[in-house]
């Protein structure tokens, strides 16, 4: 039957030694985490001090019980800012921006496993008022919720969810709808002023890299960016294609899905010449000819991955560029601008910029299939 | 017989007061106080101090285990420190870090009573060689009647050679410190960025028909990339403003914002020196878009960019500071094409959906002529104001120098003139004796003499 030792049997060196302890254990467990250098992620270098700073940014939270200081004087070193061909090594930030209209699991798994440094990664959304954009917008949150508590290392190091009133909301937005020629023009119109809206209001000082990736795309190597940045390019697309079942050789296949990545043709300058001023000219459809050469139909699964053509218009499912492409002035025209309207616009006005847009032929992404 | 009673009989024979089968009263046996069993014996649980033990070890094996952890992890602490010491000890920044932002663009569209509604306003200013304006320009900071918290600053300053950028930030620095904390503005940032313009920026080589194409586009340039960095979701209006405005009214945020448009400018003229004639119309490049200047467009090359104000291009298009009446209603609007620079307040929206003031020659026009080119050509107003005048710092042409530098070597002719004028008349005075003092005296002596003989002549 063991009995409480009193204490004054207890060694006092026992007692000494317990005490050294504890103190030595308060002191390392209060003291260590004050000074961020010995975290293994650390944000400092790039957390705003204030709500008022770029969305690109982390800001950390005010107190409520204590009065804010004036927001300070914040100095932005832009002529320090890179784009090279090595983002991982140069620290270089990117912002991912997505025009959301439905969501899909499979789309943020994707984005999820991206090797690129997620500390170095914004993510920018917009999405529109209407039923869709309420439903997308609550699993777009749900998910974004799970990340940013998740893992230190999966979490992105900042989210921007924007809303807006689509000014054409169009009844439908299923496939066939929504790629009716009558359709097009009114549609990606508002499609380039949501992607203005969230390009000009995300972008901050500090972004060098926007990676333009459509919801749809559930698809991508994890190396996406790396892979697109090493090209050192202003403007580059890969191609997009979509996995399906064929039926003639019964089995899945891949097909080309975006042809807004083009060459021009002679032919389609002339068509071009002899339009009205507003009126727009659009690939992949039948009713007009045009006779550009689609990067779509260059795919060829043997070749280089890394072979590299010369476009002069890109289309907006995968897109990386240069933010200072963006920032020159180079934007999506929600108007007929030489005849070109949104993503293909965009390269036309990057061109006007003297910015090239390049097309990876070889090197895939896949669309999803409704 | 109902069936009730036949199942009853046995429940009326009941004969114990609970159900269980026990009497209310203790029936014989042991006896009334007996109490089994009869003496305290504590039942040995090996067991159960066993499993004590197990627990006690248990535990400390998961403290020590903890604390391991603790040692390996250290980002576990930041979310363990703040529970254990009760929120004590403020919980490190990584833990506060807000990384989800949402923001509704519907409700920073810009209205009429925009200070009303809080609404948030972007001033921008692209700086280049500007120290001497400064203080000048803090001055009408100072003076803005539109809340300052709403007030977000952004600057973008390059290739200056002078100290602009270290006497703006000074400035700055000063202005937020003020102790009312109404004086306070509220998102500040400085855009460091070169461009490498090769173009003076002194008023000659700034202002020559030669160097305007490519100035315009290199300033177009700037301004994009100020706005691109500084335009957030949470600002509904965005107001561009130069430096070198030398006088504006307080209230020019309110009384521009009032008309509701989406891009809106006042009329800016300049003072100047009484012999130039007082005053002048300053910025050329608010204009109203005519059938001569179109007609000149479309022979131009694609790159080519018409600019107002210059002999070389006759344009014939109305100018919105030609249109000024000193005494006309200052709420008068008038439609044009081309907008000025000086001083543009825009409804945010405009540049969210991708209007911005064109580096390349955008339907023959740069910078902020192209900037209301392209609002029109996306249906935004755009509007300006003949009537409501802004002042521009006179900052004098190289001919107006020469022309000053002439009448004040007039000037001092003149003055060197009459001073050696004057100097020959003293001289004359000191080497020729003036012979009147020598009169007066002659003559009074005279008359004195004249005096004292007639005196004598009347007392015989």
């Amino acid at each position: 039957m063991p009995t409480p030792r009193s204490l004054r049997r207890t060694n006092p060196i026992t007692i000494a030694l317990a005490a050294v302890l504890i103190i030595g254990f308060l002191f390392f467990i209060l003291s260590s985490p004050s000074d961020g250098s010995s975290l293994p992620v650390s944000r400092s270098k790039d957390t705003a001090s204030n709500a008022l700073s770029p969305p690109s940014l982390p800001f950390r939270k005010a107190k409520s019980n204590e009065r804010t200081p004036p927001p300070p004087v914040v100095h932005y070193h832009m002529n320090n800012l890179t784009t090279s061909s090595d983002p991982v090594t140069n620290r270089e930030t990117v912002l991912i921006l997505t025009p959301l209209a439905r969501f899909y699991q499979e789309y943020w798994d994707n984005l999820l496993k991206l090797s690129y440094p997620h500390e170095l990664i914004s993510l920018g959304f917009i999405l529109p008022k209407n039923k869709d954009g309420n439903a997308a917008t609550a699993a777009l949150q749900a998910q974004v919720a799970k990340t940013q508590s998740g893992p230190q290392k999966k979490r992105f190091a900042s989210v921007t969810i924007l809303r807006q009133d689509t000014e054409s909301p169009l009844q439908s937005q299923t496939e066939a709808e929504r790629h009716k020629i009558e359709n097009q023009k009114a549609r990606r119109a508002a499609m380039a002023k949501a992607r203005n809206s969230l390009l000009f209001t995300t972008m901050g000082p500090t972004t060098s890299w926007i990676l333009w990736l459509d919801s749809d795309i559930i698809e991508t190597p994890a190396t996406l960016i790396q892979d697109l940045a090493a090209h050192d390019k202003p403007i580059i697309a890969p191609n997009c294609f979509q996995r399906y079942y064929n039926e003639d050789i019964k089995m899945q296949d891949v097909r080309p899905y975006d042809f807004n990545n083009w060459i021009d043709s002679p032919t389609a300058k002339e068509l071009g010449a002899k339009m009205g001023n507003d009126e727009i000219l659009l690939e992949g459809y039948a009713e007009i000819p045009t006779y550009r050469s689609l990067m779509g139909m260059m795919h060829d699964s043997s070749a280089d991955p890394n072979t590299e053509v010369q476009l002069d218009g890109v289309g907006g499912t995968t897109l990386l560029v240069k933010a200072e492409v963006h920032r020159d002035g180079a934007m999506f025209p929600p108007f007929a601008f030489y005849h070109l309207i949104e993503t293909e616009g965009f390269a036309k006005m990057a061109s006007r910029l003297g910015w090239q847009s390049w097309g990876l032929p070889n090197y895939l992404v896949y669309h999803y299939n409704e | 017989m109902l069936p009730l009673h036949a199942s009853s009989p046995r429940g009326k024979m009941q004969r114990h007061v609970y159900q269980n089968g026990h009497a209310a009263y203790p029936l014989g046996g042991s006896g009334t106080f007996s109490i089994q069993p009869h003496k305290f014996q504590p039942r040995s649980q090996p067991a159960l101090r066993r499993r004590r033990q197990l627990l006690l070890r248990l535990g400390l094996i998961t403290a020590t285990f903890f604390l391991v952890a603790l040692f390996v992890f250290p980002s576990l602490r930041t979310g363990l420190i703040p529970a254990l010491s009760l929120g004590l000890f403020s919980a490190s920044e990584d833990f506060q870090l807000e990384t989800v932002r949402y923001y509704d663009l519907n409700n920073v569209q810009g209205t009429a009573r925009g200070w009303e509604r809080e609404e948030r306003i972007l001033l921008c200013a692209p700086l280049r060689d500007a120290a001497p304006h400064l203080p000048m320009f803090f001055g009408h900071l100072r003076n803005l009647t539109y809340p300052h918290n709403l007030i977000d600053l952004a600057f973008l300053v390059g290739d200056s050679k002078d100290n602009t950028l270290s006497l703006l930030s000074d400035l700055l620095t000063e202005l937020q410190a003020h102790e009312d904390p109404k004086q306070q503005f509220g998102e500040i940032s400085i855009m460091e960025k070169d461009f490498g313009q090769k173009v003076n920026q002194d008023v000659e080589s700034r202002h020559g028909f030669a160097a305007q194409a490519g100035r315009r586009k290199s300033m177009a340039q700037a301004r994009n990339w100020l706005l691109s960095a500084a335009l957030r979701p949470t600002h509904s209006w965005v107001y561009w403003r130069d430096v070198d405005v030398e006088t504006a009214p307080f209230t020019i945020l309110e009384d521009l914002m009032r008309h509701n448009k989406d891009v809106i400018v006042p009329n800016v003229w300049r003072p100047l020196p009484d012999w130039l004639g007082g005053e002048q119309p300053y910025d050329l490049n608010s204009w109203q878009e005519s059938e001569t200047a179109l007609a000149l467009a479309e022979t131009l090359d694609e790159d080519a960019v018409i600019v107002e104000g210059y002999a070389e291009y006759a344009t014939w298009r109305p100018h919105l500071a030609y249109l000024r009446d000193p005494y006309g209603d200052p709420d008068m609007e008038m439609e044009i094409d081309g907008v000025g620079g000086v001083s543009i307040l825009a409804k945010a929206k405009v540049f969210r959906s991708g209007v911005h003031f064109p580096a390349f020659s955008f339907e023959k026009h740069a910078e902020t002529e192209g900037f209301g080119k392209m609002a029109k050509r996306m249906k935004f107003s755009v509007v300006g104001l003949p009537h409501y005048t802004i002042w521009h710092l006179y900052e004098p042409s190289v001919d107006d120098i020469r022309h000053m530098e002439e009448m004040e070597q007039e000037r001092k002719a003149k003055e060197a003139e009459e001073k050696a004028k004057k100097e020959r008349i003293e001289k004359i005075n000191a080497q020729f004796d003036n012979p009147s003092s020598q009169w007066d005296k002659d003559k009074d002596n005279i008359r004195e003499m004249a005096k004292q003989e007639y005196v004598p002549n009347e007392e015989p």
